[in-house]
């Protein structure tokens, strides 16, 4: 027990380490990427507030003192970070509104968004996987190993399209776009689910297939245990502890077709908020996003170490005991 | 029907396999007829790897690997099981048929507290089953394990699991009982506590059908014997009779080589007078009170060991217990977390040899072994004579080392190795459970050859085994390491 505690404690203090590392390595490639987009930021930013139309030379060299755009660049990075060591984000160069508010309700749509296609995927590929694992190299397991390559192949966009040409288009479902009624995550929450749900059916499988053969799992049936206690008592929390770290591993990819699908299907998330703030050069609520992007990551990470340390109480060492 | 499950033990019932064939494809691995198995007598099938003596239980238990196919029939009593019909005895397992499997530690759920998992084979188990776990602490704590219920598998000790995995395979109350292997890695101790055990399931009217290459168990539970052979039962018969004045020759060639009745030229039994360390002879190696860590887990602490030119070390242990990380801290292989490991000037430039466990493991795998064993040539300047002349010490045709160490079998592999060992006429050789993966025979055979070879030129040994009766038949002075706290 004591072995556990500490390792809690180690996860922690590892995961904040890296929290910080990361918080402050991504500020400083957002800003310096922000720095080499081509165009007059302050032409841009004058264009977000005002449109297009009503935007000229004035209105943007405005825009550049009011902001302080001329300053030099390691001025503005090092007034952000001071800033956002305090918890201040500035507001928004477009809307004016507090960065914090804005992208606290972002986030609010990636979390919702992010939990009901990461609870799909497990769901889907999790059952894909017990299935196939049933009778390794049987039917269902071929089936699956289609399963797994089709949805693999299919890029989330691609994918996205197709079932809005499907649910939305052709039987009228589910909407399309928006982020207004409780049935417009569905399709998102398809997207990636579906998409994350291959890789995860693939390892569910072998981890299941591989814990099946196992000699305590055989012992669990000779002891004399019934098959569906032995499935649950010992197979899959003993494939949890294979799979858990794995989806720690897919974390990244979720963060990546977060970006792609709310942008697809206008889903208000902090993807969607990333997009439009690159497109108006709106530095404070980009660096933010980014920022809160990236911590969502660790985040991940910290949990799955966590669930870890929970499932599997094995101490875990870094040489092998001879 | 209830009733009769639930208590521990029937005794009018009586096991019987009228015929038992097991099969891989054409090949017959098992062919028995007319085994019997009483209440309170035990059947011990003994015999080398490969024998088929672990598949016929399996087919009686109904737990085969699919690939291979059992026909024939057995009762227990009146009722009658087709050996064929893999699911047929599935209702009898844990209730009546329980097995003790061959690996306790891995056998055990390392994410599961112990008392869960002993607890899950009580009869009509549920979930939340305080019935069954205060059944589970009563069956730990009267195996001596009280304190260990809350604790997790990979905190037990082998003689440990193996006693947790024993409760978890009886609180079924099972009259019928299969125990496969039971003394891998077991220390004599632990081994002692395992046949206690089997006396009290024997005493109380049970079935035991016992597998095992360990001669000294099988006469230690008594009852009948039956040794196998390629598939076949060449002699069956009281243990004391048959263990003691074999029929047939392939028992008595069992019986010779264990460990405990070997006799040989290099053998130093008799002189006992190498355990007191001679001052005129030097040192090889000195250590002193060196310490070794894993974790939050203590191998040993506070060691002091010399070797001397000549000497026949053995560490002993039981599995786990660094044995090996010991042996490779004196190598100097792994550094010690405290204290000191000196070797004497002269012991450098290959002097110091090590034979490891797994020969596989030791040679590169897709390089045949004349390669392999040139680049040692090259290296210590050893004339191609000396390796045809160590070749035919351990009984191998030169041509042996056009082919790669895939293609020779384990015991082949494992006198290749001790030639290559020899080749720097090294001062001191670190055998780390050098046979501990052949059989009884191929064991023998080998460790006759090794011991010759180093008795001829005069080399230390430091043997690493959990084998206590090989530890005093080899070597002249002992360390023995126990699990630390």
């Amino acid at each position: 027990m004591r072995s556990r505690r500490t390792g809690l404690a180690v996860v922690l203090a590892r995961r904040s380490a890296q929290g910080l590392g990361v918080a402050v390595l991504v500020s400083l490639l957002c800003f310096l990427v922000v720095r080499r987009l081509p165009g007059d930021a302050a032409y841009r930013i004058a264009a977000g507030r005002y449109g297009y139309d009503l935007v000229d030379q004035e209105a943007a060299d405005a825009v550049r003192d009011e902001l302080g755009l001329d300053r030099p660049a390691w001025q503005q990075l090092g007034s952000w970070l001071a800033d956002a060591l305090q918890l201040d984000f500035g507001r928004s160069l477009v809307t004016s509104r507090p960065v914090l508010d804005e992208v606290g309700y972002y986030l609010v749509g990636t979390l919702q968004l992010a939990a009901a296609s990461l609870a799909l995927a497990i769901l889907l590929g999790g059952a894909v996987g017990v299935l196939a694992a049933r009778r390794p190299g049987g039917v269902l397991d071929r089936i699956a190993t289609g399963w797994v390559a089709g949805v693999r192949a299919v890029p989330p966009f691609l994918l996205g399209l197709l079932l809005v040409v499907v649910f939305s288009a052709q039987l009228g479902l589910l909407p399309a776009v928006g982020h207004g009624s409780a049935s417009s995550i569905v399709l998102p929450a398809l997207t990636l689910g579906v998409s994350l749900s291959g890789l995860i059916a693939r390892v569910t499988r072998d981890a299941v297939v591989e814990v099946g053969q196992s000699d305590y799992v055989r012992f669990a049936h000779t002891k004399g245990l019934a098959e569906r206690w032995v499935l649950l008592r010992h197979v899959v929390r003993n494939a949890a502890v294979v799979l858990v770290p794995y989806l720690g591993v897919q974390a990244v990819i979720l963060i990546e077709g977060v970006v792609v699908v709310e942008s697809l299907f206008a889903w208000q998330g902090l993807g969607h908020a990333l997009v439009h703030a690159v497109f108006w050069r709106d530095v404070p609520v980009l660096q933010a996003t980014a920022l809160a992007l990236a911590l969502l990551i660790v985040t991940i990470n910290t949990l799955v170490d966590l669930a870890v340390l929970w499932l599997d109480p094995r101490p875990r060492r870094l040489e092998a005991p001879a | 029907m209830t009733e009769t499950a639930r208590s521990p033990h029937r005794t009018d019932h009586l096991l019987s396999v009228p015929k038992a064939i097991v099969r891989h494809g054409s090949h017959t691995l098992a062919d028995v007829a007319d085994l019997r198995i009483e209440p309170g007598r035990a059947l011990t099938i003994v015999g080398e790897s490969g024998s088929g003596k672990s598949v016929l239980a399996h087919a009686l238990m109904g737990t085969l690997p699919t690939e291979l196919t059992a026909e024939g029939s057995m009762s227990i009593g009146p009722t009658r099981f087709d050996l064929a019909d893999r699911r047929g005895r599935r209702h009898l397992w844990g209730r009546e048929l329980a097995l003790l499997p061959q690996e306790p530690s891995l056998a055990l759920d390392p994410t599961m507290r112990v008392r869960q998992q002993v607890a899950e084979g009580a009869y009509g188990w549920r979930p939340r089953d305080a019935a069954a776990l205060r059944l589970a602490d009563e069956r730990l704590d009267h195996f001596g394990l009280a304190n260990a219920g809350s604790a997790y598998p990979h905190t037990l000790s082998g003689g440990m699991a193996q006693r947790v995995a024993y409760a978890a395979a009886t609180i079924g109350g099972a009259s019928i009982l299969i125990v496969d292997e039971p003394s891998k890695g077991l220390d004599a101790n632990a081994l002692e506590l395992l046949a206690r055990l089997l006396d009290d399931h024997l005493a109380q009217g049970g079935l035991l059908l016992m597998i095992t290459h360990d001669l000294r168990l099988a006469r230690r539970i008594g009852g009948t014997v039956m040794v196998m052979r390629a598939a076949t039962v060449v002699e069956s018969g009281p243990a004391e009779e048959v263990l003691t004045t074999p029929a047939h020759d392939y028992t008595r060639q069992l019986v010779a080589a264990d460990p405990a009745n070997w006799s040989f030229p290099w053998m130093r039994r008799a002189t006992a007078s190498a355990s007191g360390a001679e001052p005129g002879v030097p040192a090889l190696v000195s250590a002193h009170s060196i310490a070794k860590t894993y974790g939050d887990r203590t191998l040993f602490n506070d060691v002091d060991i010399e070797i001397r030119a000549g000497e026949r070390w053995a560490i002993t242990g039981p599995s786990g217990v660094g044995k090996t990380t010991l042996g490779n801290v004196l190598l100097r292989l792994t550094s010690a977390d405290r204290g000191t490991v000196v070797h004497a000037p002269g012991t450098g430039d290959g002097r110091l040899q090590k034979l490891y466990q797994d020969p596989g493991l030791s040679f590169p795998r897709r390089v045949s072994l004349q390669r392999a064993l040139r680049d040692v040539m090259r290296r210590y300047e050893v004339p191609e004579a000396r390796v045809h002349a160590l070749l035919a010490k351990v009984g191998l045709s030169p041509s042996i080392l056009q082919r790669r160490p895939t293609e020779v079998s384990g015991g082949e592999l494992q006198r290749i190795a001790i030639v290559r060992a020899m080749l720097p006429r090294p001062a001191l050789l670190f055998a780390d459970e050098a046979t501990s993966r052949l059989d009884l025979a191929s064991q023998q055979a080998t460790m006759d050859i090794l011991m010759s070879e180093l008795d001829e030129i005069g080399c230390a040994l430091l043997m690493v085994t959990h084998d206590r009766a090989m530890a005093s038949a080899v070597a002249d002075r002992q360390l023995s390491l126990e699990v630390q706290p």
